[in-house]
């Protein structure tokens, strides 16, 4: 029973205090938000024409995707007509540039060859069958060379193992990794507007030819569904000379397996990257949409749908500037904060001392190993996610102390009943846990409802929150079972909480007479 | 007085009659809510320049203009500074300040302009003016909009799969009826609402909703325990509130004592202005949150409760001072038992309104509950 109770209290010391130590190793620390610290301004500038509005919608985008980039909180805004986009927690510029800059620019190509990296590969033909040219990793194992045969290679193999999905009609489904001479051997030749391209994990090269529709052929209304019990992508096209022309005029190319697109695949190309590569299974498109099915997984398809739909930014920008933004907040105000909250936490615990005497002596070492957790995440978070502390978070982690105090009084009230009910908590202290548990547990479930819908359905300042709540909740629920039960209990059964004034109860018979009287 | 009643609180023995008062919270909470309205409608609320947008400026920076020269001139043309954005722009060779504050008339930009530009001993023309769009874009706010309506539905199916649906609706009057107030005193005081606020306001919505589950988990812990006695709900709400009047007040105390300090300390002491508006918005929601658990949502809930059949028969019937004290500790009573024709029934037969009449209170209270064979050694 001792070891029941001493293995999770030691595990959670460890953790915790582990955690701060290796990041404060490290040299991890919880990075400040723009707010507090500043951090890289990027400036994009429009070129060319563009719509009024259309600026407004490139923002959106931007916004779409900067802040799906981890839990920091940047500033996006127009500035006259530029867009600005302020990325805190960045350590230098070009990694600003980085996330900033990828334009966004969604292009069309026909593919002219393919093939993995580094390898020369084979198999041509086969583009009927299906499979999402991203998915597949393993190929560049294999270094076959020349065949005309789909089942020699192994991974062609495997390849073909895994296009099930058959075409349909009004489809492009995605392409099989025909061969093409690799990356060296193609470079020498390449003619006017075609170029190289690799996939997201670099498996494999596409050799595209220019141009074809830019992501604009494309309403805003990518989504992914399930068809015939497979993810496929769907997406409108505009109407008209720019849409729905355009697009049918480059798919009779690919469908016809004209020069401009031997391949009949289309590459769908963002900020030169290939993003998939389907083929094209009709000359032209008459019902308005267009529908890519492939080997999906859903978040495969999700993501694609994603880029088909923000990807396209209206406007196009000319390279990004980056430049250094000095904190809106002085230093000072994150001082006051810290000092302040510093204060407010010790008259909490001097409170608590009052009320509750020597068992808050849990508290204080509860809130150091809370405290340590929080930190060390905060840090790692800092870190790998470019996760940035506002003011405004900063007050909110000094808050969440009060809410994380509530635990231990809805525990300790229920000990203090127990002990004015005449019982020794040496006994009790197990089944008052329990009950203390239930509230707890029900209470923090609604805040973690809440954190998790905040999170998955919001962006920007709200999301951040949402982290923070969610941080402290679970923090909150671990420390509860795995800090406080056995702290307790392990000292239910010493003399420490089994003397006759802890917890400020004092004569037990006296005080229930008293409330009976 | 007050030490007896300090000492009654120290011991969980307090027998406030939360229930029978529950008017005064009531009308109090429906006065401050149309005070409320009232003000949104006609004042509406100070959007800050993340929501609405605004102008900012952009010049040189140099020995002559700097953040605190820039911040001067917004002063001496009437500008208020304390949620200005100004910062420095440093693009390795060149650096730049910028100033961005809240849309101004023509003739304020260009004044600010031309001083900027004299401080700077620039020519005007390169003090560079720009609209500025807000960073609170419309997706934000309809996002958080719809993640609240989803966040509202599934914390109701929760609170009616946990507990029980008219549980669901005092929890959630409670949580508009904290929202609004807080809302109702940034519109009054005309606060200028930032991002930040928008966070505490979410704070609090958890917090208001945390606290009153915390009592409903009492409440439901209560009624299990008198289900098998005749005891009206108004009892069982004024016996769980009292019961965990102490861990509430505690509770709150231990939330609010930061935020006070943030906003004493932090905010009028060592003057960080940023943080004053924040914890304001925190500190009005706490105590509305821990005022509404009490006197909106549990009330609430007693009063839904009493119109089901099994509790009608006893609406209105309060035990109060000692009876209600007995129960308070620890449940049932210690001392003396009435015999009276009912009080020997069984609680299968108690739904008939029959008994209604013929009970006296404090018979019903001396029932015993179930035995409690586990409960007592």
């Amino acid at each position: 029973m001792r070891r029941r109770l001493l293995v999770p209290l030691i595990s959670v010391f460890v953790v915790a205090f582990g955690g701060l130590t290796a990041n404060l190793l490290a040299g991890n620390s919880p990075a400040l938000g723009l707010d507090l610290q500043g951090g890289v301004s990027v400036t994009l500038q429009p070129v060319g024409e563009y719509e009024a509005n259309a600026l407004d919608v490139a923002v959106e985008i931007i916004r779409q995707r900067v802040d799906s980039l981890g839990v920091a909180e940047p500033e996006i805004i127009r500035q006259g007509g530029t867009v600005v986009v302020n990325l805190p927690g960045v350590k230098d510029q070009q990694s600003a540039l980085d996330l900033v800059g990828r334009t966004g620019e969604l292009t069309l190509r026909p593919v002219l060859q393919m093939g993995t990296t580094a390898t020369t590969t084979t198999v041509a033909g086969e583009t009927t069958t299906t499979v999402d040219a991203v998915t597949s990793t393993s190929v560049a194992e294999q270094t076959t060379t020349t065949a005309a045969d789909v089942a020699t290679g192994p991974g062609s193999a495997r390849r073909a193992a895994t296009t099930t999905v058959p075409p349909t009609d009004s489809s492009v489904p995605v392409a099989d990794d025909s061969a093409v001479p690799a990356t060296t051997s193609a470079q020498p030749q390449l003619a006017e507007g075609q170029e190289i391209l690799a996939d997201k994990d670099g498996s494999f090269v596409y050799l595209v030819g220019p141009v074809a529709a830019t992501g604009e052929v494309f309403e805003n209304d990518a989504s992914a569904e399930i068809q015939n019990g497979s993810w496929v992508v769907v997406v409108t096209l505009r109407s008209g000379a720019v849409g729905e022309d355009q697009w049918n005029a480059v798919a009779a190319q690919c469908f016809n397996k004209e020069e401009t697109c031997p391949s009949q695949q289309l590459a769908i190309v963002l900020d030169g990257e290939v993003i998939s590569a389907p083929a094209v299974q009709e000359p032209t498109f008459t019902g308005g949409s267009v529908q890519i099915s492939g080997d999906f997984t859903e978040s495969e398809a999700r993501q694609l749908a994603k880029i088909l739909e923000f990807g396209a930014v209206p406007v196009k920008f000319d390279a990004p500037t980056a430049q250094a933004v000095s904190a809106t907040l002085g230093t000072d105000s994150l001082r006051a904060a810290v000092v302040s909250g510093a204060v407010g936490v010790l008259l909490v615990l001097l409170y608590l001392f009052l009320y509750y005497r020597r068992i808050a002596l849990v508290v204080l070492l509860g809130l150091a190993v809370s405290g340590s957790l929080q930190w060390s995440v905060i840090s790692w978070l800092s870190r790998s996610n470019g996760l940035a502390l506002t003011l405004a978070g900063t007050a909110g982690i000094i808050l969440s102390v009060g809410v994380t105090v509530d635990s231990y009084v809805v525990f300790f009230e229920k000990l203090k009943d127990s002990l004015r009910s005449g019982r020794r908590l040496k006994n009790s202290a197990q089944r008052e846990f329990t009950a203390a548990w239930r509230t707890i547990l029900v209470a923090d479930t609604v805040s973690l409802i809440g954190a998790a819908v905040l999170w998955w359905l919001t962006v920007g300042a709200v999301r951040g929150f949402a982290f923070f709540l969610g941080l402290s909740t679970l923090i909150d629920m671990v420390i509860a079972y795995f800090y406080t039960r056995p702290m307790v209990l392990l000292l239910a059964r010493t003399r420490f909480l089994n003397s006759a004034s802890v917890l400020g109860v004092k004569r037990v018979e006296s005080d229930v007479a008293a409330g009976g009287a | 007085m007050m030490a007896g009643l300090w000492n009654r609180l120290y011991t969980g023995t307090t027998t406030v009659d939360f229930y029978g008062k529950r008017k005064v919270g009531f009308i109090f909470s429906a006065v401050l809510v149309i005070i409320t309205l009232g003000s949104l409608i006609g004042r509406g609320v100070n959007l800050g320049i993340d929501f609405t947008g605004g102008i900012a400026w952009e010049v040189k920076q140099s020995a002559e203009l700097t953040v605190d020269t820039a911040r001067e001139v917004l002063e001496a043309n009437n500008i208020e500074t304390a949620n200005a954005k100004i910062q420095t722009i440093d693009s390795g060779d060149a650096a730049r300040v910028r100033i961005q504050v809240e849309d101004q008339p023509e003739n304020v930009a260009s004044a600010v302009k031309k001083s900027l530009a004299d401080k700077a001993s620039v020519d005007v023309n390169e003090v560079s003016q720009s609209s500025v769009s807000s960073t609170w874009g419309r997706s934000i706010t309809e996002k958080a909009a719809w993640a609240l309506l989803w966040f509202f539905l599934l914390v109701t199916a929760f609170i009616v799969w946990q507990f029980e649906f008219k549980m669901a609706v005092g929890a959630l009057a409670a949580v508009v009826h904290d929202i609004i107030i807080s809302v109702g005193v940034y519109s009054l005081s005309g606060f200028e609402m930032t991002p930040a606020t928008v966070v505490a306001f979410l704070t609090i919505l958890g917090y208001s909703l945390y606290d009153t589950i915390v009592v409903f988990d009492r409440v439901r812990e209560n009624t299990e325990m008198y289900s098998g006695s005749k005891v009206s709900y108004g009892d069982i709400v004024n016996v769980s509130m009292n019961q965990v009047l102490m861990r509430s007040l505690n509770t709150s105390i231990s939330s609010l004592l930061p935020v006070v300090s943030l906003l004493v300390l932090g905010s009028f002491v060592m003057g960080a202005v940023a943080l004053q508006e924040f914890a304001i918005a925190l500190l009005v929601g706490l105590a509305t949150g821990a005022y509404s658990s009490i006197y909106i949502a549990t009330p609430l809930l007693g009063v839904l409760k009493e119109r089901e059949t099994k509790y009608a028969a006893m609406r209105g019937e309060l035990s109060r001072g000692a009876d209600m004290g007995r129960m308070i500790a620890r449940g049932m009573t210690t001392t003396t038992r009435t015999r009276s024709a009912t009080a020997s029934e069984k609680p299968a037969s108690e739904s008939t309104p029959v008994a209604e009449s013929l009970v006296d209170a404090s018979v019903i209270l001396s029932h015993p509950p179930r035995p409690r064979k586990k409960r007592q050694r």
